[in-house]
């Protein structure tokens, strides 16, 4: 080994100790720095315990129907007054929430799981096929999406499954687009070209390469989809097409609410509505800073 | 020129495309056209009388054929439920729906652009945090929520507006009876305005960041200068093309609007049509919606191929 | 004219406060240029744009004093600064791409600060900008008044900044790094154009750049700048041959040179430049230095006057006679040696390799435009050869360093490795010989996988390949560090922890790690900073003889190539124009383009600085439709008829040398005749 190499051996590797490594926790770690990480995560852990905890702190009847007791505004026993079958409205908007939550879940990671699949096989493979696979994505995406949606909704019976399905059926094509732009732009960098150097095959260029450098895209990716998820199924559940009794949902509470709106039951509206906006806020921040925790990291 | 024509066709291609798929799909979902026109009540022997007389028991494929040649005759078919041809049921209700997506969109954009740049400029200072949170927050909120929100506070408690938009046939209505178009007009504007100025905010960002805005400085150019001789022009273009991409989701968000204020439109047409299983019309309509969301992406790329075409020459 | 005193600019990134500039004094006197030179972090941009008042968000002067003619421009006002910008004082910014409005005519952009200054009306400002864009050398300047920037080549587009900058005729003009960007026979134009304006106006000019090549032949005055700090500052004569600060002096041994030795090792600066958000505790460049004494470390050297007028240096041990000669340190003697390889059988053969690229195909129905990136290649690569390839942007050589790898196939033509076809194989025909092509790549950050750790880079191409145990390919990965200086402890970081320098040698390491025939190298040194450059290239040159690889050295930078290969090709636009032993091509050029690259080529050589240069002029011609015939004689002086009808053959003019011109520098060992010439040409 000549001189020169000895002395750079000895080199020092200076201020690494201050350098984070790419780690899940490091991108954590900058999240909970942001302030709409940090009010995006809290608000959404408080929302969710509100709605699965909460029944167990404050239980409630949501299955025998009081007309005795319908449509009475904030008073004792009913901290927000109760609905037109006689439902405590508290109750039933942590009932409402736990199915809004799954849906919305449901939903995004089944379009999010389909997107990326479809748009990583079609930015890989590229050519012909890639072109057929995106015709059929812009086919399906010129189609207004509401449409779509409610022609479908309106013949079948809403459940929660059902609903789950339709709205990631159409959801599931922007995340394509969004994976396939991202594969693409990654397929020339240099370190793939690196890789067939060395003789990797298209799996192994998936899956060691490709994949890890998409992964920040694709959480941020369904973060977003289960707001505009939740969003939609408000709307469905509103246009009259959501769940169906005794099963329900935020939507459908704002539904079955709004008839009462010249008659001033705001506490059939606006609560729920608050919840529906609160939700969808604290996934659009977190998706927000997810973002841009992930854009900082990769050079 | 070669290139408008490749562009074309691959436009007529993805239409081909949609109306393929919307036909299948309502083909398969919906109960037969003669049960539609006959009801549940009527018998089993009419409805199958009904569909073999009107060719409704041919294989789908050809049944999507005849469709297909008869949308090239104009004829976009005929609804037994309200016994209208339903391009003539478009027609009436399509120039008022335009008339009020169109006032939303420039309504929506004279806010928005300055706005967005106005944000840009003044980055981290007050009207930007206090612009992105009410954005953030609205952005959150489903547009039939802001409408009934708008409804509660300027129909109910101060008796400002209407709660029902204009029911007049005229599509003018937007300018001749403002007052009851008000909060339908405001309900768009906000749901737009959200979208656009975060965009025109960080695209104005994006510019500002750039090194010739730092080189118009350095000739010595005040803010104003830089910002209206040299950021202004940039900094639209993306918005511009924006627009283009987004009418499908203003149509939709028509339709809401529509449902909400009872303003009858297209939108309202769909969801009546929706609720009374008037698949002829929801097919024509969910097709021109189609129609105009490909033309619409088409006039967006050619302004964008413009633009690259420049490029490409000057390579 | 313009005095700077203790200047210090802070700037504010949130809680985070970094000094890019502390304490710097500099003259510049009226009609001269003063260079400000320095490698990343030096702070020398920082201190044009707090000239010109230009300071990022959160930068600002926390002491000292900048006088322009009797004006403190310190705490200057807004609009008395607006006044002075572009008016008195003007700058020229690296990169003229974005720094050219993109939906504005060049026309308008340059009668702006007409506009702005003089109060001009449009149409009479665009009258005077036409007259200015003639000045600059744009040819046809009226009907490039409607052009928009991205119209115009790069050399052209910098004109236009000058023109732009120049066009109220400011007293000072600042140029940062003004052509960097550019090629380096495009770079010596403007270079010169600059100094021509500079002395027809009477202007002084401060021009920043890292390349001391540069301000020997265009600056009067030099000042370097290390850390954010001034080091050294003087007569530019004066400061090459009586260099005082130890980093001036390793930074001028580190460079090579055109006229290297190659079996001598570069000087070599261990470490990297200091980062600016480092707190500063005496000498910044102590970690780095030689000579460095506790003093250094502790205490802030102080400038003292060294030989000649006005020569300043601040080092608690400058360099004295004696040091001035530097030891030399030879290559081991063990490996191939140069002179041995004639001997050696051909490893890699290239035969008549073309390249086209289709044109974006934005709908392009009509005529198929095409790229032709490599026209017609042909050379051999002998085992334990370096083979260099030397061209300006477009030539193609990027391209052809793909082909000898195998990553891209070619659209005609082949690549033999020992004899077997290689290019356009499935990367199941190509089999075992995959691993005996490697490359090295020019940007380390893009090569390595960001999301990978160190030690899983290294491993991977002997886990595709299926080489060894996981522990005896750890064991692998520990030797090919230490094989190019770096510790283990390097395994587990991950690439962006790792310096640039660093980073080369893992992408280096990485590529060593099958044990190819084969290395290619693209532009290995292009993306560092210059004081790192000589440690890289020291490693590939030993490791080169060490292992008896065959390599090819791909690289726009002469000096690089000289010094690390025995043979080398000239590419101009795609065609090998010239190629042969590296002493021959550099010492005695036979193309006139080889002749212009070597004239072209700045030299950090004082005694150099006036000899009259034989520069290539003109533009590059577009690549989609190249010159008929010779594709170099729209920029040749020698040009003829014959030139544009029939394209030149390579063609002996010594031993190992060959050239693929009409009328070569170097006589012909064989003359052709005009028949044979056209015979040939029409071959091809």
């Amino acid at each position: 080994m000549s001189t020169a190499r000895a002395e750079v051996a000895a080199e020092e590797l200076p201020s690494l100790a201050t350098r984070n490594p790419i780690s899940r926790s490091a991108v954590l770690r900058s999240l909970w720095r942001s302030r709409t990480g940090r009010t995006g995560a809290v608000l959404l852990v408080v929302l969710v315990l509100f709605c699965y905890l909460g029944p167990l702190i404050h239980p409630t009847n949501q299955t025998d129907v009081d007309l005795l007791n319908a449509a009475l505004p904030p008073g004792d026993g009913f901290p927000l007054g109760t609905d037109s079958n006689g439902f405590d409205v508290l109750g039933r908007l942590m009932q409402g929430g736990q199915v809004s939550l799954q849906i919305g879940l449901l939903a995004a990671v089944f379009a999010t799981t389909l997107g990326t699949i479809y748009g990583a096989v079609a930015g890989l493979v590229g050519g012909v096929v890639d072109g057929i696979m995106m015709r059929v994505v812009d086919v399906l995406l010129s189609i207004p999406f509401l449409f779509f949606v409610l022609i479908i909704a309106a013949r079948f019976t809403a459940t929660p499954l059902t609903l789950s399905l339709v709205i990631g059926g159409f959801s599931w094509l922007v995340a394509a687009r969004l994976i396939r732009g991202e594969v693409l732009s990654l397929r020339v960098r240099e370190f793939v070209s690196a890789a067939r150097l060395m003789g990797a095959s298209n799996r192994r260029l998936i899956f060691s390469h490709l994949i890890p450098n998409t992964f920040g895209v694709i959480i941020v990716n369904l973060t977003f989809q289960v707001a505009d998820s939740i969003i939609v199924l408000a709307a469905l559940g509103y246009l009259g097409f959501g769940l169906s009794y005794p099963v329900t949902d935020w939507g459908s509470q704002l539904s079955s609410g709004v008839s009462f709106l010249a008659a001033d039951y705001w506490w059939l509206i606006y609560p729920v509505g608050g919840f529906i906006v609160l939700t969808v806020l604290a996934l659009n921040l977190l998706g927000d800073a997810l973002r841009d925790a992930i854009e900082h990291r990769s050079p | 020129m070669w290139f408008l024509l490749r562009r074309v066709l691959v436009s007529l291609v993805v239409l081909l495309g949609i109306s393929l798929v919307v036909f299948l799909m309502l083909n398969l979902i919906s109960d037969s056209p003669g049960r539609a026109a006959l009801g549940q009540q009527a018998s089993q022997a009419a409805v199958d009388a009904f569909n073999r007389e009107h060719g409704y028991d041919r294989p789908v494929l050809i049944q999507y054929v005849d469709y297909l040649l008869q949308l090239l005759r104009g004829d976009l078919g005929r609804s037994y439920k309200l016994n209208e041809e339903v391009g003539t049921l478009l027609l009436q209700n399509a120039p008022r729906s335009a008339m009020l997506s169109l006032a939303g969109l420039v309504l929506a954009l004279v806010i928005a652009i300055p706005l967005g740049i106005l944000q840009a400029v003044r980055r981290g200072r007050f009207i930007d945090r206090a612009a992105t949170s009410i954005s953030y927050l609205l952005y959150a909120t489903p547009s039939f929520l802001i409408a009934l929100v708008l409804i509660g506070i300027f129909s109910q408690t101060i008796p400002l507006f209407p709660a029902e938009a204009s029911q007049s046939s005229s599509p003018w209505v937007v300018f001749t009876d403002p007052r009851s178009m008000a909060l339908p007009l405001i309900t768009l504007a906000i749901t737009n305005v959200v979208v656009f100025a975060q965009y025109q905010r960080s695209a104005a960002l994006e510019q500002l960041g750039m090194d010739y805005i730092r080189v118009a400085r350095a000739k010595g150019a005040s803010e104003r200068i830089v910002l209206t001789r040299h950021l202004l022009r940039n900094a639209i273009t993306p918005i511009i093309t924006l627009v283009g991409v987004l009418i499908p989701t203003l149509l939709a968000g028509n339709l809401i609007v529509e449902a909400v204020f009872n303003y009858p439109g297209l939108g309202l047409l769909f969801l009546n049509s929706l609720h009374r299983e008037d698949y002829p019309v929801l097919l024509a309509y969910t097709l021109i919606g189609g129609a105009l969301t490909v033309i619409g992406n088409l006039v967006a790329d050619l302004v964008v191929a413009r633009a690259d075409r420049r490029i490409e020459l000057g390579r | 004219m313009l005095t700077i005193r203790d200047l210090s600019v802070e700037i504010t990134h949130g809680d985070r406060i970094v000094r890019p500039v502390t304490g710097v004094d500099l003259e510049l006197h009226r009609g001269e240029t003063l260079g400000i030179v320095g490698e990343t972090g030096s702070g020398k941009s920082m201190t044009g744009l707090a000239v010109m008042g230009m300071l990022p968000g959160g930068g600002r002067v926390v002491s000292g004093s900048i006088d322009f003619d009797g004006t403190e421009l310190v705490g200057l006002g807004d609009a008395a600064y607006r006044r002075i910008r572009g008016n008195d004082i003007s700058m020229v910014f690296q990169d003229s791409m974005t720094s050219l409005n993109p939906t504005r005519s060049v026309g308008d952009q340059v009668a702006e600060p007409l506009q702005l200054h003089r109060g001009m009306s449009l149409r009479a400002a665009r009258r005077s900008a036409a007259e200015m864009l003639a000045l600059v050398g744009i040819p046809r300047p009226q009907e490039r008044m409607g052009d928009f920037p991205h119209q115009l080549s790069g050399g052209m587009r910098q004109r236009v900044m000058i023109a732009m900058a120049l066009i109220c005729e400011p007293r000072v003009l600042i140029a940062d790094e003004p052509t960097t960007a550019l090629d380096v026979t495009i770079q010596a134009e403007i270079l010169e154009l600059l100094g021509e304006l500079k002395q027809q106006l009477g202007m002084a000019m401060i021009l920043v750049t890292h390349d001391m090549g540069v301000v020997v032949r265009h600056a009067d005055r030099v000042g370097v700048m290390y850390g954010g700090r001034l080091v050294e500052t003087g007569r530019t004569a004066d400061l090459f041959r009586s260099t005082r600060h130890q980093y001036t002096h390793a930074l001028l041994a580190s460079i090579p040179t055109l006229a290297q030795d190659k079996d001598v090792e570069l000087f070599s600066i261990p470490g990297s430049p200091p980062d600016p958000a480092d707190p500063q505790i005496g000498c910044r460049f102590a970690p780095r230095c030689a000579a460095a004494t506790e003093r250094c470390r502790t205490e802030t050297p102080r400038p003292v006057a060294g030989p000649g007028e006005g020569h300043l240096f601040a080092c608690w041990n400058p360099v004295d006679e004696r040091q001035a000669t530097r030891e030399v340190r030879r290559f081991d003697a063990s490996g191939i040696a140069s002179s041995e390889t004639d001997a050696q059988p051909v490893r890699l053969s290239v035969v008549d390799l073309r390249k086209e690229h289709p044109v974006s195909a934005k709908g392009v129905f009509g005529r198929r435009r095409s790229v032709k990136a490599v026209a017609g290649v042909s050379f051999e690569v002998r085992a334990g050869e370096a083979f260099g390839l030397v061209g300006e942007s477009g030539c193609g050589k990027s391209s052809l360093g793909r082909m000898l790898v195998a990553l891209d196939a070619p659209t005609s033509g082949e690549v033999l490795l020992d004899g077997d076809r290689v290019s356009g194989l499935s990367p199941r025909r190509l089999g075992s010989r995959r691993a005996k092509l490697q490359m090295m790549f020019q940007d380390s950050h893009a090569s390595l996988d960001p999301k990978m750790r160190i030690d899983a880079i290294l491993c991977e191409p002997m886990i595709i390949q299926g080489i060894g145990t996981a522990e005896e390919r750890a064991e692998r990965a520990r030797a090919l560090l230490a094989g190019v200086g770096l510790g283990a402890s390097i395994l587990e970081r991950y690439p962006h922890e790792l310096s640039g320098g660093q980073r080369q040698r893992i992408g280096l390491a990485r590529a060593l790690a099958l044990d190819p025939d084969v290395l290619v190298a693209d532009e290995p040194v292009s993306a560092l900073d210059v004081s790192i450059r000589s440690q890289v290239l020291n490693l590939m040159r030993g490791i080169q003889r060490e292992r008896g690889l065959s390599s090819v050295v791909i690289s726009h930078d002469l000096a690089v190539v000289r010094y690390l290969v025995d043979r080398v090709g000239v590419m101009y636009l795609g065609a090998l124009v010239e190629v042969g032993a590296t002493d021959e091509v550099y010492t005695r050029p036979a193309h006139p383009y080889t002749a212009g690259l070597l004239a072209a080529v700045p030299v950090a050589d004082p005694d150099l600085a006036d000899t009259p240069v034989d520069r290539v002029h003109g533009e590059l011609p577009s690549p989609l439709d190249p010159p008929s015939g010779c594709r170099f004689r729209t920029r040749c002086p020698l040009a003829t008829d014959l030139c544009a009808r029939v394209e030149p053959v390579l063609e002996d003019v010594g031993d190992d040398h060959a050239v693929a011109c009409h009328f070569p520098l170097q006589p012909k060992l064989r003359e052709t005749t005009t028949a044979e010439a056209l015979t040939a040409g029409e071959a091809r």
